[in-house]
């Protein structure tokens, strides 16, 4: 908590706070990357449990620079954003349930990356059983990000280390 | 929409349904304008309906928001943007299905879109990032200190 507060008392961390312009700039970064990082793995998560069967599999790799720079993007903004609130987040255990499935889902991400997204012998044919299990399940985790990343704003208990009563 | 949770929940579906119309409408955008050659435009299409849905289920949160606080909303210039940007969206991707969609359609894997279909592709994609950017400000511009962005 000393931490926190020491945080939270630094003029940037004050600055992200108190300037709109800041503050909100990065919330919209933030959601703007979201939609093209959950967007990319929507689409080929889609592809891997049969819809839109005509794109070869192995190209949705094509689109994973957009996921790299959405990644950027939302990690960039969301250490600001951490940085503006430091005990608004750190102090709620649904923030560790969030950055927990960003994790699990990138580590699903890479398997299906190095897996088959990567074997060309995929392209056309039925997938794996495992692979549409994992797509399936990634799916799920992204949706379980954006819901408690949109509930951070509502289930805080503390919003700044030094306004506790 | 009042009760402690109603908000949130309605919110969190507004946030998945931008998610499916960006990774289907936004990545089937980016391969037109040149992105993922190789990936036919006509199969990627078959995502399309998931970024419609997206969108319905949008509208529909969308008129919860409106309809529950419509003060918030009505005088908010970036709500006002955000309406202008799903105006220009629908026009344009009234023009690329009417006149553009043929071709996209018929055009080979590795093809490149036709210029005009790489404008429209361009167009949607900025409408949308910017209906995200008016979203996330409609809670900066609160009424009744702005009207508009220069007040």
């Amino acid at each position: 908590m000393d931490f926190l507060l020491w945080l939270e008392e630094t003029a940037f961390s004050t600055w992200m706070r108190e300037s709109g312009p800041a503050f909100f700039s990065t919330l919209t970064l933030h959601a703007v990357g979201m939609g093209f990082v959950v967007g990319v793995h929507v689409a080929t998560n889609l592809r891997i449990l049969g819809v839109a069967p005509g794109i070869p599999l192995s190209l949705m790799r094509r689109f994973f620079p957009v996921l790299w720079i959405g990644l950027v993007v939302v990690s960039v903004s969301g250490v600001l954003l951490l940085v503006a609130y430091p005990a608004k987040a750190l102090t709620n255990p649904l923030f560790y349930l969030k950055l927990t499935s960003v994790l699990a889902a990138l580590v699903i991400t890479r398997s299906l990356a190095n897996g088959v997204l990567k074997d060309s012998a995929h392209d056309a044919g039925p997938i794996p059983g495992k692979a549409r299990v994992l797509a399936a399940l990634s799916l799920l985790l992204w949706a379980g990000v954006v819901t408690s990343g949109r509930l951070l704003a509502y289930t805080y208990n503390i919003l700044m280390a030094s306004h506790q009563y | 929409m009042n009760s402690t949770w109603g908000w949130p929940a309605v919110e969190t579906l507004h946030f998945l349904g931008l998610s499916l119309l960006i990774g289907t409408v936004g990545l089937f955008d980016l391969r037109l304008m040149g992105l993922a050659k190789g990936i036919p435009m006509s199969a990627l299409h078959k995502l399309v309906p998931w970024g419609v849905a997206g969108y319905a289920l949008n509208v529909m949160t969308g008129i919860m928001f409106v309809t529950s606080a419509p003060d918030q909303y009505l005088f908010n210039p970036a709500f006002q943007t955000k309406l202008a940007l799903m105006g220009i969206a629908g026009i344009n991707v009234l023009f690329f299905y009417r006149f553009q969609f043929g071709p996209v359609k018929r055009a080979d894997a590795d093809s490149s879109a036709p210029r005009a279909a790489k404008v429209a592709a361009a167009i949607s994609l900025t409408c949308w990032i910017g209906v995200i950017v008016c979203g996330r400000l409609i809670t900066y511009y609160r009424p009744p200190y702005y009207w508009c962005f220069w007040c």
